[in-house]
């Protein structure tokens, strides 16, 4: 490694807006769990990469979630061998949590709209 | 030769040579200064950065500017503090003027950290929010490498660790794949440690 610079380049301007959409409205009861869906529609998704360990991606997603050892194990694999996993759903304020602190952790993650 | 992390009565050690505690060290410390420098780099030229003495309002005003959503020009810097976004460059960019500077912040500090034990006597014994300041610190000095050794794909990896296997002695390359191993040997170990430590029911989230 040798000494680095740290040049920057020029940010781009404007911050995005966006928009709920509207829950259908048809259906009763099992419109609840659409409702929320729709009210939640952003995730947070983790990214493969060649660095981190299987024991970290484990403890990284444990620990933070709060996640069982099992479903822990289960999205790193899914990191791992399908090259991405979304790791937790919500708002998009909760989703840039989760991906500001999965970059604390080193893992690189994205929010997104659930689509 | 190093001895993997474990957990004793006293604390979390590593029987660490003195050279490799004094490299160690030397690395922490080089990504601590890279994020130091974005750091600098970010805020207004005539200003000393320092976050302890930095007035409230200069930062607004700089928030306010975008100061901070600046993407870095060393990749290795980039991997550091990746896009928040794939598909939503505005997203991006607002994401890191708000959390870049943060994240910058948090890395530099557990880097800090981690030094800050290599400097006490040996043996290393750590509790354990230093030992989870030492395995985020690990994580970015291995990120660090990895970009500098060109390391992309998972197939990479194993190149590299193979590389490290025979690696000779006037081989720069070599040797930092052998450096890049050990480190991921040491960073093993620890995230074993600490995931002994965890639940396997799951427990409270720290988010």
């Amino acid at each position: 490694m040798g000494p680095v610079s740290a040049r920057l380049t020029a940010s781009s301007p404007a911050a995005p807006a966006w928009r709920a959409t509207a829950a259908p409205a048809e259906a009763e009861a099992p419109a609840a769990a659409e409702e929320v869906a729709t009210q939640r529609p952003w995730v947070t998704i983790v990214w493969n990469d060649p660095v981190n360990l299987m024991s970290y991606v484990t403890y990284v997603f444990q620990s933070y979630f709060g996640y069982s050892r099992a479903k822990a194990e289960e999205l790193m694999h899914d990191v791992h061998e399908a090259g991405r996993a979304v790791v937790s759903t919500g708002s998009l304020e909760e989703m840039e949590r989760d991906v500001e602190a999965m970059h604390g952790f080193g893992l690189w993650a994205t929010f997104s709209h659930d689509t | 030769m190093a001895r993997r992390f474990r957990r004793t009565r006293r604390g979390i050690t590593a029987g660490l040579e003195p050279e490799e505690a004094g490299l160690l060290a030397d690395l922490l410390a080089e990504v601590a200064q890279m994020l130091r420098s974005q750091e600098a780099a970010t805020g207004p030229s005539d200003e000393v950065a320092s976050d302890a003495e930095e007035d409230p309002l200069a930062a607004l005003a700089r928030d306010l500017e975008g100061g901070d959503g600046r993407v870095p020009d060393d990749p290795a810097l980039a991997r550091l503090l990746p896009p928040g976004s794939r598909d939503d460059d505005e997203a991006a960019a607002d994401f890191r003027r708000f959390a870049q500077r943060g994240i910058a912040a948090r890395k530099r500090s557990a880097l800090e950290r981690a030094v800050a034990t290599l400097r006490r006597p040996a043996p290393l014994l750590l509790d354990d929010d230093e030992a989870r300041a030492w395995l985020t610190a690990l994580t970015d000095v291995r990120l660090v490498l990895a970009q500098r050794l060109g390391l992309e794909t998972d197939d990479d990896a194993a190149l590299v660790a193979l590389r490290a296997a025979q690696a000779a002695e006037d081989d720069p390359a070599a040797h930092a794949a052998a450096l890049y191993d050990f480190l991921t040997w040491l960073q093993e170990g620890l995230a074993d440690v600490l995931l002994r430590d965890l639940p396997a029911g799951g427990g409270p989230a720290r988010r």
